[in-house]
């Protein structure tokens, strides 16, 4: 599927709210400037990764998106209100996120299943026996039906990233945020989590994708930013950024990367 | 010297009736105790800097007071204090409650500091509040964790138990020592002690050896 025949450039969504909004964000720890003055838009349905330097702000913005952390200037916006860094009101933006982290952070001590029911039986009152329903058409779609009374450990790493998508998919989020989801993960195994990934933008989730993977960027991706030093040095649709750059920052961190289109 | 092993037998009902104070005891003891640690590791967790320093206080008071006094106290003063005379079984409870909360409180937070962050940032993520992270999440993990610590916990209390003696609550000790002041056959009822002591105790220490390697998280 070509990226270009979904609709992406920004000036397409002319009047559309955006999904997710950053408006200046910054964010320090201590001294170090990690975020610096970050603006940036999300619509509905778009594919977005982000991409650039180890430390250069991409992680630390995702984890701003649902308020892992908090920031220090500028705001974050979903579905056009602030995100709110009281504990409780958060917690109705988390729930309409779902967040994939690097090292999976399945609940050890639960079935594959249990972890994608836990969420939705203990925060939404969801009835057991529809979760357990509900959760097994997740495991379904994630390949894993067979594998739904399997604890964690008995598990491979790609095996329990696909299981901590479909937890955070049993929420029904409306936005999916992906933390570097291949990085902890043996090369034969990165496949088959990038295909779920792949699936999930077909269908038409809206999805920030922090990653190293620059071919699944560049296939799956409608906007890539790039990111250095805590500011986005460029966005635009994977076709400039990977065949054009336009700065020569960008074309410095894909040449370390040895891409070469 | 003359010895009599044959008073042991004698006595057989009475120690056995003393076992069963002594095994209640610590039953109990531990049942208040474990949701008691839990709910004093929540307090020194709160966000209210008075109920953090309540907390504290508890756990740095009860762990620094010689468990003795406490049974001593817990007889003499609280009555004075609530005007409610315990009898001297629940007396000697809630002063081996009040002790046993105190360090399974700092096992249990030692426990849940042990857990990596992500996983409590996942359980946020989803949108779960910080306590039903904390109960469905960190506690069961940490519970997990610290099995071994609490098994110890619980050997340590089954022996201390004996403390409550001195408030005439008929535990095996109480009663193998008023059997050796009737009979005055101190060697035969100390060593009778100290074996049933151990052969209740070291099963119970390996049952929990057992469970841990049963239910222990692996990762």
């Amino acid at each position: 599927m070509s990226a270009s025949l979904k609709p992406t450039a920004p000036a397409e969504r002319a009047g559309q709210q955006p999904t997710i909004a950053y408006d200046g964000v910054v964010k320090r720890f201590g001294s170090l400037t990690v975020l610096n003055g970050v603006s940036a838009e999300v619509y509905k349905g778009e594919v977005v990764c982000l991409i650039g330097p180890s430390g250069s702000g991409k992680s630390t913005l995702l984890r701003c998106t649902n308020g892992l952390e908090t920031v220090d200037g500028g705001r974050v916006l979903f579905d056009g209100g602030v995100v709110p860094s009281d504990q409780e009101l958060i917690r109705r933006v988390r729930q309409r996120m779902g967040m994939v982290f690097q090292n999976f952070e399945l609940f050890p001590h639960m079935t594959a299943l249990d972890n994608i029911t836990v969420g939705p039986t203990t925060i939404l009152g969801e009835k057991a026996a529809s979760a357990r329903e509900r959760g097994l058409a997740l495991l379904d779609k994630v390949g894993l039906r067979q594998k739904a009374d399997a604890f964690p450990s008995a598990l491979s790493g790609g095996q329990q990233q696909r299981v901590a998508i479909a937890r955070a998919l049993a929420m029904n989020p409306e936005v999916m945020l992906f933390d570097e989801p291949t990085s902890a993960l043996d090369p034969e195994t990165i496949g088959e989590v990038l295909n779920v990934m792949k699936r999930l933008a077909d269908e038409g989730m809206t999805m920030l994708v922090v990653t190293h993977e620059m071919t699944f960027a560049r296939r799956v991706a409608d906007r890539v930013l790039v990111f250095d030093h805590g500011r986005i040095v460029e966005a635009g649709p994977p076709e400039q950024i990977f065949e054009n750059p336009q700065q020569e920052r960008t074309r410095d961190f894909l040449g370390h990367l040895g891409w070469n289109g | 010297m003359n010895l009599d092993w044959g008073i042991i037998w004698q006595y057989r009902w009475d120690l056995a009736h003393g076992v069963g104070i002594t095994v209640a005891l610590t039953v109990l003891t531990m049942l208040i105790a474990v949701p008691g640690g839990i709910a004093i590791m929540m307090l020194r967790q709160s966000r209210y800097r008075v109920l953090r320093g309540l907390g504290t206080a508890y756990v740095e008071f009860f762990r620094n007071v010689p468990l003795i006094l406490l049974v001593y106290w817990a007889f003499y003063v609280l009555p004075i204090l609530t005007d409610i005379q315990f009898s001297a079984f629940t007396t000697g409870l809630v002063a081996l409650s009040l002790n046993v909360s105190a360090y399974n409180a700092e096992t249990i937070r030692a426990g849940i500091a042990s857990i990596r962050k992500g996983q409590l940032e996942a359980a946020l993520a989803m949108g779960m509040s910080h306590s039903q992270a904390m109960r469905k999440v960190l506690i069961p993990q940490a519970l997990r964790r610290i099995l071994p610590v609490l098994a110890s916990t619980w050997v340590s209390l089954f022996k201390d138990t004996s403390l409550v003696s001195v408030i005439a609550v008929g535990d095996l000790a109480h009663t193998a020592l008023q059997i050796r002041s009737q009979t005055f056959r101190v060697l035969e009822m100390l060593t009778a002690m100290a074996a049933i002591y151990w052969a209740l105790g070291y099963p119970q220490a390996k049952l929990v050896d057992w469970i841990h390697r049963k239910y222990g998280v692996t990762e």
